[in-house]
């Protein structure tokens, strides 16, 4: 049995793969400093290697691993990871139409395959080629890019946090990235209201019981960022 | 966390990846309204915020006292701002923060 139904498709996946190669070695970067935090955070070896292969997710991994630590509810860990995950949803509403055709386990898989930057490099080729020949086999060649140099950071991530004292601080790192991730978001306007109400509340609130501080900001912040969203729109409509 | 509780977390974070990524391309009628569609575009910013904002404030439950982490995620999202590079971003808030800690102790 052939892998490719063509050749043409087998050139698409190797074109899908070449073009998020420029971001591989931040996507490799990313990796390595979730596993180091992941280790720092008192996970042991085999968790950590389970959750990067399983999980496959930096920035729910990132925002678990605090509440981890602290001994959270499993059901808020989970809660968190998947608020954080909701703008996959957003990315899935929009490769839904070019995912149509496909039987359901493709679409469970390439979903599940779904990331930041792969997202952004699919849909900048979709809008200039428009529905082009083997787009899947190209999706899934950036798709094939990204997880390889993902888990091979993590995992290289991991083993070097053997070596790593633990006073340097290196899960500061965790959350700078996330900072990093946060940041870029906030060029629109609600979107930084919202996060600094979110961040504000959540302070405040740091001493409720699990965590609940984290739920009531990030509420917050959503309401914030919508009030300042409609208010933002009408004006410039107006 | 107890082991039983780290694989279920595990177990719970794989489903979070699972549902978000692929729930819109298995349910391919579902469609959450306009208003819902905005709140799912500031959710994930606002979560991170909510948690970065209290990292960088509290260490052990209580404030942490020098700010070493304040001040890293400070110099953190300058550098990021002014490089947009993540690399330079963690490097410049590490700096801060190792610079600071053995400033101050």
């Amino acid at each position: 049995m052939k892998f490719w139904s063509s050749e043409a498709a087998a050139a698409q996946f190797g074109r899908g793969f070449a073009d998020l190669m420029p971001a591989a070695a931040g996507v490799a970067a990313w990796g390595l400093v979730t596993g180091v935090a992941m280790m720092q955070s008192g996970l042991g070896m085999l968790p950590a290697v389970v959750m990067t292969l399983l999980v496959y997710a930096g920035s729910a991994q990132l925002a678990a691993l605090p509440l981890i630590a602290s001994g959270s509810p499993v059901s808020l860990v989970v809660l968190t990871a998947l608020v954080v995950n909701l703008r996959f949803v957003i990315y899935a509403l929009a490769l839904r139409r070019d995912m149509e055709g496909l039987n359901l386990a493709r679409r469970l898989w390439y979903g599940y395959l779904i990331g930041d930057i792969g997202f952004v490099i699919y849909m900048t080729r979709r809008e200039r080629d428009g529905e082009f020949a083997h787009r899947h086999e190209y999706y899934l060649g950036g798709a094939a890019c990204n997880w390889l140099f993902w888990q091979v950071g993590s995992l290289m991530g991991i083993v070097a946090a053997n070596w790593v004292p633990l006073d340097w601080g290196l899960e500061l790192a965790g959350t700078l990235a996330l900072l990093g991730l946060l940041v870029p978001m906030c060029a629109q306007r609600p979107v930084l209201a919202g996060s600094l109400g979110a961040a504000a509340v959540a302070i405040a609130a740091h001493g409720l019981p699990m965590r609940l501080g984290l739920v009531a900001g990030t509420i917050a912040g959503v309401v914030i960022a919508m009030a300042v969203g409609a208010n933002f729109n009408r004006g410039t409509r107006a | 966390m107890p082991e039983f509780d780290l694989w279920l977390s595990i177990i719970g974070l794989t489903f979070a990846t699972i549902a978000a990524r692929a729930g819109m391309l298995v349910f391919r009628r579902m469609s959450p309204g306009a208003t819902v569609e905005r709140a799912l575009r500031y959710a994930p910013a606002c979560a991170l915020a909510a948690i970065v904002g209290p990292e960088l404030v509290f260490s052990h439950g209580a404030v942490e006292p020098d700010h070493l982490k304040l001040w890293a995620g400070a110099a953190a999202t300058l550098c990021f701002v002014l490089t947009r590079n993540l690399f330079a971003t963690l490097a410049a808030g590490m700096a801060m923060f190792t610079a600071l800690r053995l400033w101050l102790t």
